[in-house]
């Protein structure tokens, strides 16, 4: 009996695992093992340059630190507001020139590849880039305000208390709302025509159709690239770091730079690896929401599982 | 008559709009790309120079030690192994995903969901959180400073939304096609390859190209895990440039030139798959 | 700065290629290979062509691991530390790092000859040595000194209006209270500044430290006590801030690092900058800098107890606990500080630790014609003797700077009081040195 059925590997039910295997061993490899290892030293006082205080058990003190340290939630929630504010701008904007591309036929191989320019640029490059064009005294920004005649002093983009907010998540947008754009663009160019035609013939205007037929359709390949900015949004460290550091006076400090700081500046790996856990909650909340909305969406076109 | 006036009021006003944020997207980055043509002594100059005077090769020159004063930076080695790294993460990459894409799309089994979430959550990890835990393991078994090591850790880091983008393509080519050609005598293996993955190509290809750049312009985890000209990636060579006291812009833009290049003609290239297969990757299940 | 640099290097490599004065015996390393993490950067790499020489002399062959900055080079070695991954012999090493590495470098003493050490100036070894260890090798020492335009204070117009506002003469400053004057004085922002100071990391650290001194206070007690939120403190952190509020320093300050203040002075919109010696002939080289020709060099001016500022420290080399071959080690190490070595560096502006460097380069400066340099090694040869102390050299001096600095931006951008903040970064400063376990 038992020579008729096939190994198991040939069986149909273990199939999806073992195609899934390869993807699940990897990722175990260098994302979970290196977590849990993480997690442990989080519970240690381990510094850097002590390898045995690897072995130094401190129980919840590195949290209980680090949720007293009013400096840490003031990161906590500039990150938050900084994701909130740069997705969103990124959406807005990428769905603006995807909307914009989409109307013109004339030459547009050439705007979506001008359109994906910034994705070429790797996120270090972005930040000395940025940090080049907003410096005060011979960035090109503050150079061409003053030859225009628009501002007769020198504007501190990366010090001021707004100015530098607004000059870090620039940079992050500008990096990113490609990605946008072109998942938004795509989603436009799936779209069926037929409606478009019925809401021009029953006297819709451009707005109402915008509104009632584009925008619903559009609503999937929103979350998606929602849910793909959150996933790898943590990049915008490199752009941070390079620019502002997290400075001046931690106007700028986000969750990542202060783990960096802390974690290799300062060597308490333990308590920088307590930080990254709250950090890697944070993101991983933005992404299961985003996803729920995608699943949630999904279900609305009649999509499947 | 108003019709037509408005259509070209509409069009003019789409034109200038779009050059506007073209301008934006373009300004910053064209401005690395003149400052790769100018000297130093130019991009600090105050008032400013826009146009470079004089453009020239030198800083490129410069960075490749032709009759410079200056130690050559190891360009070539750098250009390699950013090549080799990139295109083989990516292809292992679109390899490993295109077999869980395969699975997720094509069969049912027991924590399916759970598992597609778990591997998209395995993505959301910062890799500032990542990279010392990886050095202390990597160190131990040998992968540090060498090209495989790297090529490990970006495939894990494209495995997650590969999956997601193929998934998504599989699953809008009707089961049927491969059911009519297994009864013809097919393999599910043979199916697979002459039926499915040919209809998929656009879908994987722009799996491919998000893959590609992300490996191709990575710098957290390639400067902590690189030491020498062994492994050393483009973005983290442009550290070079800076020293202690000094940034060398012009041989930095030069240098960004350089990294920039081969992405911008791949990106250019496979564009055309790029729209094609997002339009349907991925959305509809 | 380059090709300046590198002319000069040209220049003394064509004179000493010949005469080397390290004691290595030929083929005394025959077939081994040393391990070595180097610093990089257009101002550190010169020295390294000697390496072939040093190859050659030896039969060794040196394998370098690593070139980056300093900031990187110490991220990488402490990844290295925490992974037991010490497989290499030479590191570059600073005063304001060393003392973090702990043990992981090895006591030179006894492994440098005596007769070699004593060639070397007393504070530089000094300075290199931690617990009674000499852990570093120094290869050049760095101090400030303050740089301005000459034809600033020759300007009558200028020197009959000074007079009248501030009731004094127009004369480069001896104090730092006037030279807060007149960078206020000089200053028309955005076109032109009256000085700059670097606003971040330890950079800022430093600058505030050694104004501290100056100014009479001190960072720690005997016992280790932050004592840094003094009256003193108050003082330097004021300094900052009145030259910040009276825009006489760029907006853009607290951002900078000292790429941004060297290239600022160059680009001729700044009176006066504090800074180091390696920029002295970037400054005066037309290639590359607006002021060349009329650059002015003074020591550093005297904070209100009369002590000069002169935050110094020095690049050093050390060599590895784990090194397989010690002696290949401290002959690499030893050659790579010789004179001839040295010389070259000299030769770029970089300052010799060696006494007798000071002289030669200070002769072939003068043969050459280049009295700006010679005046440059003078006024640097008296503040390296007179005015230099380092950072305390404490395990967590990088962790401490990173409590104060940004504590300092906060006073200097009026978010808090000097002294409110002060407090808070001497608190901060407290709890790391009792983790550290000097409390």
């Amino acid at each position: 009996m038992a020579t008729n059925r096939p190994p198991f590997w040939q069986r149909e039910q273990y199939t999806p695992y073992l195609l899934l295997l390869p993807a699940l061993l990897t990722l175990a490899f260098v994302v979970v093992l290196p977590l849990l290892f993480s997690l442990y030293t989080s519970f240690t006082g381990y510094r850097l340059i002590r390898p045995e205080s690897l072995w130094q058990w401190v129980g919840l003190r590195n949290y209980k630190r680090i949720f007293a340290d009013g400096d840490f939630w003031i990161a906590f929630g500039r990150t938050i507001v900084f994701l909130t504010i740069a997705l969103n701008l990124e959406f807005l904007l990428g769905l603006g020139i995807a909307l914009l591309i989409n109307r013109i036929t004339w030459g547009q191989r050439t705007l979506r590849t001008i359109m994906m320019f910034p994705m070429m640029f790797s996120p270090i490059l972005v930040g000395y880039q940025f940090k080049f064009v907003f410096n005060d005294n011979i960035g090109i920004l503050n150079n061409a305000l003053q030859s225009l005649g628009l501002s007769d002093g020198a504007i501190p983009w990366l010090v001021d208390k707004y100015l530098a907010n607004f000059s870090i998540i620039f940079a992050e947008v500008w990096m990113s709302t490609s990605v946008f754009a072109i998942l938004l663009l795509a989603g436009l160019f799936a779209m069926p025509r037929d409606p478009l035609e019925a809401a021009k013939v029953d006297g819709c205007n451009p707005w109402q159709v915008f509104r009632h037929i584009t925008l619903p359709f559009l609503m999937p390949f929103v979350f998606i690239a929602m849910t793909i900015r959150s996933l790898d949004v943590a990049r915008a460290y490199d752009i941070v770091d390079v620019m502002t550091g997290g400075g001046p006076a931690g106007r700028t400090e986000l969750l990542w730079t202060m783990i960096a700081r802390t974690g290799y500046d300062n060597a308490r790996m333990g308590q920088a690896n307590a930080m990254a856990y709250v950090s890697i909650l944070l993101s991983i909340a933005f992404t299961y929401y985003f996803f729920t909305k995608l699943l949630a969406a999904r279900k609305y076109m009649g999509g499947a599982d | 008559m108003d019709g037509s006036l408005r259509k070209k009021i509409g069009s003019v006003a789409t034109w200038g709009l779009t050059f506007i944020l073209m301008v934006v997207i373009c300004v910053p980055g064209l401005w690395v790309v003149l400052t790769a043509f100018r000297p130093n002594g130019e991009v600090l100059a105050k008032p400013p120079v826009w146009i470079p005077e004089d453009p020239n090769l030198n800083n490129f020159a410069k960075i490749f030690g032709f009759g410079a004063d200056q130690v050559a930076i190891p360009v070539p080695a750098y250009f390699t192994n950013s090549l080799i790294i990139a295109l083989t993460s990516t292809a292992i990459a679109l390899l490993i995903g295109m077999s869980g894409g395969y699975a997720f799309a094509r069969y049912r089994f027991s924590f399916k969901n759970g598992l597609f979430l778990g591997l998209m959550l395995s993505r959301t990890v910062p890799g500032i959180a990542l990279s010392l835990p990886i050095f202390m393991i990597w160190s131990r078994i040998g992968l540090i400073d060498t090209k495989l090591g790297l090529i490990i850790v970006y495939v894990a880091l494209n495995v997650p939304f590969t999956i997601w983008l193929i998934d998504g393509f599989f699953r809008q080519i009707p089961k049927e096609m491969s059911e009519a050609a297994q009864v013809d005598g097919c393999t599910r293996w043979q199916a697979f390859w002459k039926i499915e993955f040919p209809l998929a190509k656009s879908g994987i290809a722009s799996a491919g190209i998000f893959a590609f750049l992300t490996s191709w312009n990575e710098y957290a985890l390639a400067s902590n895990l690189t030491r020498s000209t062994d492994s050393k990636t483009l973005p983290v060579g442009l550290m070079d440039f800076t020293a202690q006291f000094t940034i060398d812009w012009a041989g930095m833009s030069a240098m960004a030139v350089i990294i920039i290049i081969p992405a911008l003609i791949l990106t250019f290239l496979v564009q055309k798959h790029l729209i094609a297969g997002l339009t349907f990757g991925g959305v509809k299940g | 700065m380059k090709s300046s640099i590198l002319r000069y290097l040209a220049m003394g490599a064509g004179l000493h290629l010949a005469m080397t004065s390290a004691p290595a015996t030929a083929g005394e390393f025959d077939g081994y290979t040393l391990r070595v993490k180097l610093i990089g950067g257009a101002q550190y790499e010169p020295l390294y062509s000697r390496i072939a020489e040093w190859e050659a002399m030896t039969g060794a062959e040196v394998d370098v691991l690593s070139r980056k900055n300093h900031f990187e080079l110490d991220r990488e070695i402490k990844q290295d530390i925490a992974a037991g991954t010490l497989d290499w012999c030479v590191g570059s090493n600073h005063t304001s790092f060393a003392p973090q590495y702990g043990s992981i470098y090895i006591d030179l003493n006894g492994v440098i000859s005596e007769d070699v050490l004593a060639e070397f100036q007393e504070l530089a070894l000094k300075n290199s040595t931690i617990n009674g260890r000499l852990l570093q090798l120094p290869r050049h020492s760095d101090i400030s000194n303050l740089y301005y335009i000459k034809s600033l204070y020759e300007d009558e117009d200028k020197k009959a209006a000074f007079k009248a506002e501030y009731g004094y003469d127009l004369v480069p400053p001896e104090t730092w209270d006037q030279v807060k004057d007149q960078a206020i004085f000089f200053a028309n922002a955005p076109t032109f500044y009256g000085t700059q100071f670097v606003g971040k990391d330890e950079a800022i650290t430093g600058r505030f430290y050694e104004l501290l001194v100056a100014n009479g206070g001190a960072l720690f007690d005997d016992d280790w006590n932050p004592i840094f939120n003094s009256e003193a403190g108050v003082e330097a952190v004021n300094f900052f801030k009145d030259l910040y509020d009276a825009k006489a320093v760029p907006a853009g300050a607290l951002n900078y690092l000292w790429d941004d203040t060297g290239l600022g002075f160059a680009s001729g919109t700044v009176a006066m900058d504090l800074d180091w010696a390696g920029w002295a002939s970037f400054f005066n080289d037309p290639e590359n800098s607006k002021v060349a020709g009329d650059v002015g060099l003074i020591r550093a001016p005297k904070g209100s107890a009369g002590i000069r500022t002169g935050w110094s420290g020095s690049h050093t080399f050390s060599i590895t606990e784990t090194c397989d071959n010690k002696d290949a080690a401290a002959s690499f190490i030893t050659f790579l500080t010789n004179h001839d070595s040295q010389m070259i560096e000299a030769t770029a502006g970089l300052l010799p630790t060696r006494t007798k460097v000071w002289d030669d380069a200070k002769a072939k400066f003068a043969a050459g014609g280049n009295d700006f340099l010679v005046q440059v090694f003078e006024t640097y040869a008296v503040s390296m003797s007179e005015d230099a102390f380092t950072p305390p050299l404490i395990t967590p001096w990088i962790e401490v700077s990173n409590e104060i600095w940004p504590q300092l931006q906060a006073a200097i951008l009026g978010e808090k009081t000097p002294q409110e903040a002060l407090d808070e970064a001497a608190e901060a400063a407290r709890i790391v040195m009792e983790d550290a376990g000097y409390l």
